[in-house]
């Protein structure tokens, strides 16, 4: 999808550079689109905000009448909710054409009808000599081989009859098509016409001697040549109006063959009709062995002979039934939005009716059911049913001479017979695709069980393109290489029934092979289907090579991605043999330890980036062994964004390990502190409360031992500092454990002399931690620094009785109430809601290997867009981890990188203004207690912030979306996200596009007012930058981990403490902004209210000078003094300060 | 071009400086190397009547926009040639009710993060306010004599400073824990003494170390003996027993569906300007 369009966003302001443009003025014009759509707005939401309902009692308690009666039960059975009620009938108002429109069409119909009937006959001649054909024109197929016997001439149809989905009421926009099939008149063909492609080079030049008279009538805005469903033997002449009707409607005229002019059982799927002779031009081979059965090209010649029996079928079904149509709507758009329903061997609307068909004549269906209705049960029956195993037919007859299922389900990996008894609806369906279908129903159908509030939403309206659907995505480039796959796979009968398709012939036998290499590893497997290609009358037909490439797409299963060992069967056993074969020299013999001796594939994989991307070493292997298609030709994308989480200098591994390493000795640590003897009151507690500890850190921090002579050495305080003549220290981050000790009545009722009893906690368990454990320990009055093989950990002692005390009040009547002060809210937050955040999302990830992945990847591009300080770590960890809670429509993203881009949709798309975004931990929240916070939301959403994430621990106040960030922030990050996603999925799905996958974090920066440019010697995490610096500084560390008497410097981070300065001299006047890993800019940005002249105040003259204005002495900011403050302040790391505007003049 | 004729315009004005009535201004600068200037606006320190101010009156110079690099030790430097300075005072807004500030502790209160300042300069003499306000400048806040660590430097500095002294903490600690235990120790002996004394109407206090002791005075006590009452209550009341009960149930339902419907109408009309209905 490409940006969110303008009325989902939050303020409305379009671009960046109006960013901080006050938020009336994008509303302003959202409400003049809002008129000029010409709507009456009843309840117009004044800024796109929903607003409580405010019911007189006397209207809600007013006599029901009848209608209303019937409605609300209606709904009550029909639908499950009003608002899904009223968001269907929305939804098929929006998609199906409109009276005014069906009359223009039919004018047009009846125009072409006449034009075609109108065209000239021309002589016969042989069907190899085509002179007669006018330069201007060429026929539409590939003739290959060229000779064919037969004779060929023109006369004008027969019969014109529009069939399809038109003449049923149920196509839908914006793609309106008209299908007219006309009627070949029986001069034409001749006996044996279905063998060798004569009829369909017959249907050709038929097609193409339309085509040159129409294509000179000035009723048609364009002519074009297209395929029938992709189907490469049956062209298409696509006819549009003139004029400003030609996005109306596309005619497409399919010539089809007199009735009864073929005889069904010539065409049965274990029919030849394609001989060999014929094809490869050579003769049977000797031995009699009996000709290869075409299926596929007897179902096309099927197709064209039963589309009015088709078409009569649904009508008789679906005619006076609103409700069948609705919902074969509904199903079209549930197709297109996963794009299924296009190509050759898509699941198309065509299908679904006639599976609607189905189900109303084996009762699963009444005709009286609603659109939402069929919709379920559509979706209940594809879940539940495999047409693979069990085939369907529309069939009644019990005629003995009809073929029986099992003849088509040699022959078709899908089976699904029309009414006739000898087509199959579903021939050219291939299995991943019909697999696809039932998954998608599945999760559809789970959706609508959850009787989530925007299901349809989920389910009707998000589009699911390939990229942001599967967790791995493949391209085989070139697809000529396919060809090549053919012949190696021995797929010529294949061939010669697809008439030379070879990527429709490898598409099957690829599939099975990918699928039953991947084995576990895989949940499912898609595959792109070539577009329908669509062209020009004076050109020829585009070649099979030419449609771009071949996409497949991988559902993984995130237990199967943990090993790396195909275990095979054992050596003596029959099945090694299959098994060598398969695996070919990947497979060896291994001694197990259970004393077995098996063939098994290794493949190497130590961290866990590189099992995730075992599929990628799999599919080349068994693409190189079995399908003869070299590693270049297949582009495998699944670790491109990796990279970007990656430790500097690290490239093996996304810090998965490091962030476990640490976490084991934070449990060691924890361990330590529950068997400490000595302190007063034992520890009832340990719980972690920073983000490695919930492995969400985006640079995970690695055992750290300090050169010494780096430092300054502060030697009674066991501590290292930083020297002013090297450059900045490495950076070490103490990682906060909370230790929460047992409740006594010993502890004071004061809140300063709590602190003064806690910080004794802290020096006490300093001494205890170095007397007992030999832990290098440093007190302070609010925490204790503890170092541990390499980490530091900063235990704070929590007293839980702590934020009461601190809330107390006594009112004068000595009552003592309750109530929130910053302090009690921040030390609430920091001791009892960070740890139970962090331990849900340490289950979690438990849950979702690749949750830490992309919860550090969406960090990682926040903070590269130098967003990272408006929006908390925990903000964004809690929006990555909605993904895996609430994946719908999709499924829980197994890959970093298919994570990420829907980072990037959620955000752009959600709409923050009108909807708490839910994050059910643990599954703590029922659907009750939802609703409740939504409509306790929808009441109190002017006090809120703007961004609203909820939790189960959290339900009311959004805790860490409090401070920030400010809806033009957050603004600017949907507007950023909404550029991104774009921009990186083309990226991915061509690989051989230009721009690097490191676009879209590097940020703009031409928005900013002033950039202050950093020094990297004072930067210490300058490596962790996007573009990683070739060379930086030393930072004082030895690359071998031991231990070390001295404290490092902890937390000392110059840019950091620079911003902290800048926010706090300048906060008022301007928003600083700052990529924490590594950026060299800080970027500035006046905030213009700030900027207007103001009259003198004593409260407001911070950074502000007097001037004289018309006369009058008014206060505007002192930028010069300013700018020069910005050096002043940081000295030493401040390298330039760049003014790029004069934004400030105004 | 506009543009850049206002700024010269708003440089101009530096030299021959304007300063709000009652105010003078001074400029002041970092150091030497600084070209665009800060000012200081200073007056003497006065209250109306009748309102108290900790600061003396006549003696106290009154700072506004007091830079972030300018700490209370260098404006007592540049300001001690107009006259002998007793107490310099820096405060991040203007504040009469505070006067000097108690000495806070360093483990317990960490310093601020300073920006821009008003500070209260209390000079020996009323004189010196007198001289102060007709001080020229510029001034300079770091000199070579007299430098003052900024970035960099600062930084580290600080960090140095913030590593704390395990034994020192601990006495600071002790002595307050000493001292707050004292008084702890005098309130209970005076709460003892009170015990069961009438004051003089007669009054006998009860509190918690009364021989009986009685529920603590607090909201959430109060709320939940509330609760405790409803709950009584509804459980002792029959619902659906009266035949206008069941009418008042099933109407109250309706209304529910309608009022969620209208909700559900809002919602619509606002997804349709959103263009959410459309699937392509």
């Amino acid at each position: 999808m490409g940006p969110a369009p303008a009325g989902e966003r939050l303020g409305g302001a379009a671009g960046e550079s109006e960013m901080i443009e006050p938020a009336q003025q994008g509303t302003g014009r959202e409400v003049q689109k809002a008129s000029s759509r010409k709507r009456t707005v009843a309840t117009s939401p004044v800024e796109g905000l929903l607003q409580p309902v405010k019911l007189s009692r006397a209207e809600l308690y007013k006599e029901p009448t009848n209608e209303e009666l019937n409605r609300l039960r209606e709904t009550e059975i029909l639908f499950h909710s009003s608002l899904l009620r009223l968001q269907v009938e929305e939804l098929l108002k929006e998609v199906k054409l409109s009276e005014k429109k069906k009359d223009r069409i039919d004018t047009f119909l009846r125009e072409v009808n006449q034009r075609i009937m109108k065209v000239p006959s021309v002589p016969e001649t042989e069907l190899t000599d085509q002179a007669w054909l006018p330069a201007g024109v060429r026929v539409p197929l590939h003739q290959v081989p060229y000779t064919v016997k037969g004779r060929f001439r023109f006369l004008p149809p027969t019969q014109v009859t529009v069939v399809g989905s038109y003449l049923l009421g149920t196509c839908i926009r914006p793609d309106i098509n008209v299908d007219v099939a006309l009627t070949m008149p029986r001069e034409i063909l001749q006996d044996k016409d279905g063998l060798n492609q004569r009829y369909f080079r017959k249907r050709a030049l038929y097609l193409a001697h339309l085509a040159h008279h129409l294509a000179q009538d000035p009723l048609f805005g364009s002519v074009h040549f297209s395929y029938a469903n992709g189907c490469h033997l049956k062209p298409l002449l696509l006819l549009r109006p003139h004029g400003k009707d030609e996005r109306l409607v596309t005619v497409r005229l399919h010539p089809c063959p007199p009735p009864d002019f073929f005889r069904p059982c010539r065409l049965l799927p274990t029919k030849n009709n394609v001989r060999s002779a014929w094809y490869r031009g050579q003769s049977p081979p000797g031995d009699g062995s009996p000709e290869p059965p075409t299926p596929h090209y007897n179902t096309w010649v099927l197709q064209d002979t039963a589309l009015e029996s088709h078409v009569q079928l649904l009508s008789t079904v679906l005619g006076s039934a609103s409700g069948l149509k609705d919902g074969v709507a509904l199903l079209k758009v549930w197709l297109r939005q996963r794009q299924l329903d296009k190509g050759l061997g898509g699941f198309n609307g065509f299908l679904m009716s006639m599976l609607v068909a189905f189900l109303v004549s084996t009762r699963k269906i009444h005709t009286t059911m609603s659109g939402y209705q069929v919709l379920r049960s559509v979706f209940q029956f594809l879940a539940t049913t495999d047409l693979a195993v069990n085939g369907i037919s529309l069939c009644l007859s019990l005629d003995p001479s009809l073929p029986a299922l099992a003849d088509f389900h040699q022959a078709f990996p899908v089976v699904f017979l029309d009414s006739s008894g000898r087509l199959n609806l579903c021939a050219d369906v291939t299995a991943s695709t019909y697999h696809q279908v039932q998954h998608e129903a599945r999760l559809s159908m789970a959706l609508l069980d959850t009787r989530a509030e925007d299901g349809f939403q989920l389910l009707l309206m998000t589009p699911k393109p390939m990229i942001r659907t599967f967790d791995h995505v493949l391209h085989i480039r070139p697809l000529s290489r396919l060809q090549a796959a053919c012949h190696r796979l021995k797929l010529w009968p294949e061939l010669q029934d697809n008439g030379g398709d070879y990527v429709s012939a490898a598409l099957g036998p690829l599939t099975t092979l990918l699928g039953q290499g991947l084995g576990p590893r895989l949940l499912l497997l898609a595959h792109s289907r070539p577009s329908v290609p669509e062209w020009d009358i004076s050109q020829g037909p585009p070649k099979h090579k030419d449609s771009g490439m071949l996409t497949l797409g991988l559902l993984l299963q995130p237990e199967g991605l943990t090993s790396v060992l195909e275990l095979g069967p054992e050596a003596d056993q029959p099945e090694a043999v299959d098994f060598r074969q398969f695996w070919g020299p990947r497979s060896e013999l291994r001694r197990f330890q259970d004393g077995a001796i098996r063939e098994a594939v290794v493949w190497e994989a130590t961290s866990m980036c590189q099992k995730r991307l075992i599929p990628h070493q799999v599919v080349s292997h068994l693409l190189a062994l079995h399908a003869d298609i070299p590693d270049t030709c297949v582009h495998y994308v699944g670790g491109q964004l990796d990279a970007l989480i990656q430790r500097p200098k690290e490239t093996s591994s996304t810090g998965e390990e490091a962030l476990a390493v640490a976490v084991r000795c934070y449990d060691d640590l924890s361990r330590l502190l529950w068997g400490l003897e000595g302190l007063p009151l034992t520890v009832s507690a340990v719980q972690g409360a920073h983000p490695v500890l919930r492995y969400t850190e985006v640079f995970p921090p690695a055992p750290f031992r300090p050169a010494y002579s780096f430092y300054e050495h502060l030697r009674e305080r066991a501590s290292l500092a930083p020297r002013p003549d090297k450059p900045c220290p490495a950076y070490v981050e103490p990682m906060t454990v909370v230790c929460h000790l047992e409740g006594s009545g010993q502890w004071p009722q004061d809140a300063e002399a709590v602190r003064r009893v806690r910080a004794a906690f802290q020096l006490r368990l300093a001494e205890l931690l170095t007397q007992q454990h030999g832990l290098l320990c440093r007190a302070t009055a609010t925490h204790t620094d503890v170092l541990k093989d390499g980490f530091v950990f900063r235990i704070r002692v929590a007293y839980q009785r702590e934020p009461q005390i601190l809330k107390e009040t006594r009112s004068p009547e000595g009552m003592i109430s309750l109530k929130d002060t910053p302090a009690s809210l921040r030390l609430e937050r920091d001791t009892r809601q960070l740890p139970l955040l962090t331990s849900a999302l340490h289950g979690l990830q438990q849950q979702h290997p690749a949750f830490s992945s992309v919860a550090r990847l969406a960090k990682r591009w926040v903070r590269a867009q130098l967003l990272g300080e408006e929006l908390t770590d925990e903000s964004l960890d809690l929006v990555a981890a909605a993904l895996f809670l609430h994946p719908e429509p999709f499924t829980p993203p197994s890959s970093p990188q298919v994570g990420f881009l829907r980072f990037l949709f959620l955000v752009s798309t959600f709409d923050w203004k009108n909807n708490p975004l839910v994050v059910n931990l643990n599954n703590e929240l029922t659907a009750d207690e939802q609703v409740e916070i939504r409509s306790g939301f929808l009441a109190a959403r002017t006090r809120l912030p703007v961004m609203f994430i909820v939790t189960p621990q959290d339900r009311k106040n959004s805790v860490w979306t409090q401070d920030g960030p400010s809806a033009q922030i957050l603004q600017q990050l949907v507007v950023l996200a909404a550029e991104a996603l774009p921009i990186l999925e083309k990226q991915l799905m061509d690989p051989q596009g230009p721009g690097d996958i490191r676009t879209v974090f590097r940020p703009p920066l031409d928005m900013y007012d002033v950039l202050i440019r950093l020094s990297p010697r004072h930067i210490p995490r300058h490596r962790q930058a996007v573009d990683s610096p070739a060379a930086s500084f030393c930072r004082g560390m030895l690359s071998e981990p031991g231990p070390s008497t001295l404290m490092p410097v902890l937390g000392y981070d110059p840019p950091q403490l620079y911003l902290a300065q800048l926010r706090e001299a300048f906060g008022e006047l301007a928003l600083f902004f700052y990529d924490q890993h590594g950026g060299e800019v800080i970027g500035v940005l006046w905030k213009p209210t700030s900027f207007q002249p103001q009259p003198f105040k004593a409260s407001s003259t911070k950074g502000r000078m007097l001037v004289s204005q018309g006369g009058e002495l008014v206060m505007v900011p002192n930028v010069e003094a300013i700018l020069e403050d910005f050096a002043v302040l940081g000295e030493g790391l401040v390298q330039a300060v760049e003014a790029r505007s004069e934004r400030w003049t105004v | 071009m506009v543009a850049r004729k206002r700024k010269r315009a708003a440089r101009e004005p530096a030299e021959g400086t304007l300063s709000p009535p009652g105010y003078s201004a001074i400029p002041i600068a970092f150091s030497e190397k600084q070209r665009a200037l800060h000012h200081l606006y200073v007056r003497e320190h006065r209250v109306r009547e009748g309102t108290k101010s900790a600061w003396p009156q006549k003696r106290t110079l009154f700072v506004l926009n007091v830079p972030p690099y300018c700490t209370e030790e260098s404006l007592s430097r540049l300001l001690s040639p107009c006259g002998h300075i007793q107490s310099v005072e820096l405060q991040e807004k203007p504040d009469l009710a505070e006067g000097p500030k108690e000495p806070k502790s360093k483990y317990f209160d960490p310093q601020p993060v300073p920006g821009f300042q008003v500070a209260y300069v209390v000079f020996q003499k009323p004189g010196g306010v007198l001289a102060a306000l007709t001080l020229k400048g510029p001034l300079l806040v770091s000199t070579e004599t007299h430098p003052v660590k900024t970035g960099v430097h600062k930084w580290i500095s600080d960090y140095t400073d913030s590593v704390p002294d395990p034994e020192a903490l601990q006495l600071e600690v002790d002595a307050f824990m000493e001292a707050y235990d004292r008084k702890a120790a005098e309130e209970e002996a005076k709460a003892k003494e009170e015990e069961g004394v009438p004051d003089e109407e007669g009054w006998v206090k009860v509190t918690r170390r009364s021989r009986r002791p009685v529920l603590p005075r607090t909201e959430a006590a109060s709320l939940r003996v509330l609760e405790r009452e409803k709950r009584k209550r509804a459980r002792k009341e029959l619902l659906n027993f009266y035949a206008w009960q069941h009418r008042e149930t099933k109407m109250e339902h309706l209304a529910q569906l309608r009022k969620k419907f209208e909700e559900d109408k809002q919602r619509i009309e606002l997804m349709r300007a959103q263009r959410k209905f459309r699937p392509y």
